[in-house]
């Protein structure tokens, strides 16, 4: 039986109560607990393996080992070359990485905020200092 | 003073700004009310009012090949036919300012000015997707206009007479759209075809022909359709509520009554397709002319009786 | 690639392409016309074309996993569902069955949202805004139960090489279930829409008709083949992942015009829905992944796997290393892209974009470039020798 208007339901329902739309920045719903924020480091747990490195598809983790018997790391993390894939928590088998639902708005004003050193001062110090130095190990 | 009254009337109220600010207002509440029907949030109270202005500020490409003078007198005269027919039409509850025997037909012509100066305006600009969207304002012209005349004709049978104001003062007493609901759901119709409202937005169907005849319009040429695109809006509400809902005698009945039928307008736009020109037409020259026809004849005879 | 069928060149061409509001992707539509009547069409593919197949080399396989899964936004699941699939049978690995469960069950939630999706697009092609309005509001649920299972809304990197990497708790699985009863009466709803609303049925019913022998002819794939009544629905035919635990009814319709592929894609959908329900009530326990070595022992696979779009055919060659030698890829869309061409000749051109809509075409998926070698190696086979080598195949496998 062939109709005009099949939607007419909908629409008066519709104009009856409040649009669906979630106005975003006044209007925020809390993100679900397995969303994938940014990337978090366990430097505790953390054994230098540089796994996570290797198999990052975009290459945005850097493991820096200056000394691995006394456990110094350095992580380079670039934010904005991350796919938030979490392939990278998937290949540490210490539980050194973990993302933090909460951290979604990613927007930034400038390139430095999006490439962060992640280790102790004096070893990212280090790194900076001496990036190109032979016994400082890059993973990548 | 009698000049000056005509110029206040023709530039201020009741053609010209006002006009222009009640058609970007109208169209407001369409494009609201059309959001509110699909679970949105629709635009703010001056989004007509700044695509106007954004589009005035920029420059107006004329393509190459084109007649220059035409390409940018059409949007005017389009504009310029609609805020005249303003003058006939009882705009915002008030009389017409001017108003003879045979302005009906006049703003009719009027209204059909702004529909040929698009077609043309889409045959004259070197674009496929003009051409194709001039071909079908055109036809679609051809198919609706005699079913809308012959519709707003009904009232002015019974008034007796070919002047909208009298026609207005008619039905006053009566509501002619019940006693005419044939004729009252020709001229709507008929009114969504004239204004390219869904389902008959063949001539500027986004999906197939970009934007049909206003492709390669842009800044003030396209601003000037705008407008008188709201103008044709508000004046066809006025005309049809005028005739068919008994009148205008104040502005709240004006609010009340044009405030109603835009909400009847958005109901059937949320609801319908687009047809495809073919299926326009037929639908126009098959049900719509026949329908209004045998209003007619019931008319006739009715008057004939009486 | 660029077709054409019975070109005259006074006639007027209307382009649809790269650039215009019918598509969402760029392709370019060249369709000769004589006033609204189309005589006859040409396409010519490629502006999506990002080189996918060849930035596979020097990628490890856990990389090109990703990589591949970026290949289509819609089903970006499915293509890394095919290729962990082909990796895993190199390695030889038994994937644990709740693996195989949950990757079944994003697959079939990646199809739900895939054709509300394109119930709203077709609908918009048709300028019917409101049902597309309705249908992507409804969508959004989807959208939610598959951020709250995988982590994100779309491409939701669930496969590991050797199995999944999120797991369905009690939490999720309520939510799962609250979000498919909405779904369902919604799709009741666009269904009894689809099929009797009379405006709706003037732009659908009658409209790009192909006849069953036409769709085999042309060697069109999925749903737009299912509506031309035939029979071929690769979860069926060749169960992979948790498809030979929870089978799938095959859905066809005879009529084979515009309306039969909307009511198909709408009673897949009401087949997804029953098929989660089922794979919910009977999850698997076990373990999510399974070990798998990093280098990947010589040989290859060949993979076809049911994407939301049709037929979706991998090919994966290694050579014992950690990054993959071959990997190709052939789409569904790419397969239904001749029948529009043949089936808009004779429409009208308003027509031209609901029968392009009606493939459900994803031109990012389509793009690859291929090689004609003419001249010394003439190797061609025909239909009958492909079926032969196929059958080996499975043979073989078997």
């Amino acid at each position: 039986m062939d109709k005009f208007g099949s939607m007419f339901g909908d629409t008066l329902a519709s104009l009856l109560k409040a649009p669906i739309t979630e106005r975003y920045p006044f209007e925020r719903r809390e993100a679900p607990d397995d969303l994938r924020g940014r990337l978090v480091w366990n430097q505790e747990n953390c054994t230098g393996c540089g796994l996570c490195a290797q198999d990052c598809p975009a290459q945005a983790l850097e493991m820096i080992v200056l000394d691995r018997k006394a456990k110094r790391f350095v992580m380079r993390y670039h934010v904005d070359r991350c796919t938030f894939c979490a392939q990278c928590l998937a290949s540490c088998r210490q539980e050194g990485l973990s993302m933090n639902h909460a951290d979604w708005e990613l927007a930034g004003l400038s390139r430095g905020d999006f490439d962060l050193m992640w280790g102790s001062p004096e070893d990212v110090e280090a790194v900076l200092a001496g990036a190109d130095k032979p016994e400082i190990e890059v993973i990548d | 003073m009698n000049v000056l009254k005509q110029l206040l009337n023709i530039f201020i109220f009741p053609g010209g700004l006002f006009v222009l600010v009640l058609g970007m207002f109208y169209l407001w509440v369409n494009r609201k009310l059309i959001a509110r029907l699909q679970n949105r949030v629709g635009p703010r109270w001056f989004q007509p009012l700044a695509d106007v202005l954004k589009l005035l500020v920029k420059e107006e490409i004329v393509p190459e090949g084109v007649n220059g003078t035409l390409f940018v007198a059409l949007p005017i005269m389009a504009l310029a036919g609609a805020l005249t027919s303003v003058l006939y039409v009882p705009m915002a509850g008030f009389a017409p300012s001017h108003s003879f025997q045979g302005d009906l037909v006049v703003t009719i012509y009027l209204l059909s000015l702004l529909t040929l100066c698009l077609g043309l305006a889409g045959s004259l600009s070197q674009d496929r997707f003009s051409l194709v969207g001039a071909t079908r304002t055109l036809t679609q012209l051809f198919s609706y206009e005699a079913p809308f005349l012959l519709a707003l004709l009904g009232p002015a049978i019974v008034a007796g007479t070919w002047q909208i104001s009298e026609i207005a003062a008619y039905a006053q007493g009566h509501w002619l759209v019940l006693t005419q609901p044939v004729g009252f759901l020709v001229a709507l119709i008929g009114l969504m075809g004239k204004l390219e409202m869904p389902p008959f937005d063949a001539p500027e169907a986004e999906t197939e022909i970009v934007a049909g005849a206003l492709t390669e319009y842009s800044g003030r040429g396209l601003a000037l359709f705008k407008l008188g695109n709201g103008v044709e809006l508000l004046v066809g509400l006025t005309l049809v509520s005028a005739l068919y809902l008994g009148g205008l005698s104040n502005p709240l009945w004006f609010i009340i009554k044009t405030g109603g039928l835009m909400l009847f307008l958005g109901f059937l736009q949320a609801l319908m397709t687009r047809l495809r020109i073919d299926q326009t037409v037929g639908l126009w020259w098959r049900y719509g002319s026949l329908l209004v026809i045998l209003q007619l004849i019931v008319l006739v005879i009715w008057q004939g009786v009486l | 690639m660029s077709s054409n069928t019975n070109a005259n060149p006074s006639t007027f061409i209307v382009p649809i392409g790269p650039q215009h509001p019918a598509l969402k992707e760029p392709g370019h539509f060249e369709f000769h016309v004589d006033g609204e009547l189309v005589k006859s069409a040409s396409v010519r593919l490629g502006y999506a074309h990002r080189g996918l197949e060849k930035a596979t080399e020097g990628r490890n396989y856990v990389q090109t996993l990703y990589l591949l899964e970026r290949t289509c936004g819609i089903c970006s699941h499915i293509h890394a569902t095919a290729f962990t699939l082909a990796a895993e049978r190199l390695a030889e690995v038994e994937v644990p069955p709740r693996a195989q469960a949950i990757r079944t069950l994003v697959a079939e939630l990646e199809r739900v949202h895939s054709h509300l999706l394109w119930l709203g697009v077709a609908a918009h092609e048709a300028g019917f805004d409101t049902l597309f309005m309705y249908s992507w509001r409804d969508r959004e649920t989807i959208m939610d139960v598959l951020e709250s299972l995988t982590g994100n809304r779309v491409n939701y990197s669930v496969n590991l090489l050797g199995g999944v990497k999120c797991d369905v708790t009690p939490e999720i699985r309520d939510m799962i279930l609250n979000g498919l009863d909405f779904l369902e009466k919604r799709t009741q709803h666009y269904l009894e829409v689809v099929t009797s609303d009379a405006l709706f049925l003037q732009r659908t019913r009658g409209i790009g008709v192909m006849t069953r022998e036409q769709a085999e002819l042309w060697g069109t794939v999925g749903p737009t083949a299912r509506a031309s009544g035939v029979p071929r629905d690769l979860r069926v035919d060749s169960p992979y992942a948790g498809y030979g635990e929870f089978p799938v009814r095959l859905i066809t319709e005879a009529a084979g015009d515009l309306e039969a592929r909307f009511v198909v894609r709408l009673r897949e959908l009401q087949e997804s829905y029953r098929l989660i329900h089922e794979i919910l009530a009977h999850l698997p326990e076990g373990e999510l992944t399974a070990r798998m070595k990093r280098r990947i022992p010589e040989g290859e696979a060949l993979i076809r796997v049911e994407a939301p779009r049709g037929e979706l055919f991998y090919f994966v060659k290694s050579n014992g290393t950690d990054s993959p030698e071959r990997v190709k890829a052939r789409t569904p869309t790419i397969c239904n892209m001749a029948s529009v061409l043949q089936l808009t000749v004779g429409h009208q051109l308003a027509d031209v974009p609901m029968i392009l809509a009606g493939i459900d075409p994803c031109f990012s998926c389509n793009d690859r470039a291929v090689i004609l070698r003419r001249g010394a190696s003439a190797d061609t086979w025909t239909w009958e020798d492909l079926r032969q080598h196929g059958i080996r195949v499975y043979h073989e496998r078997a």
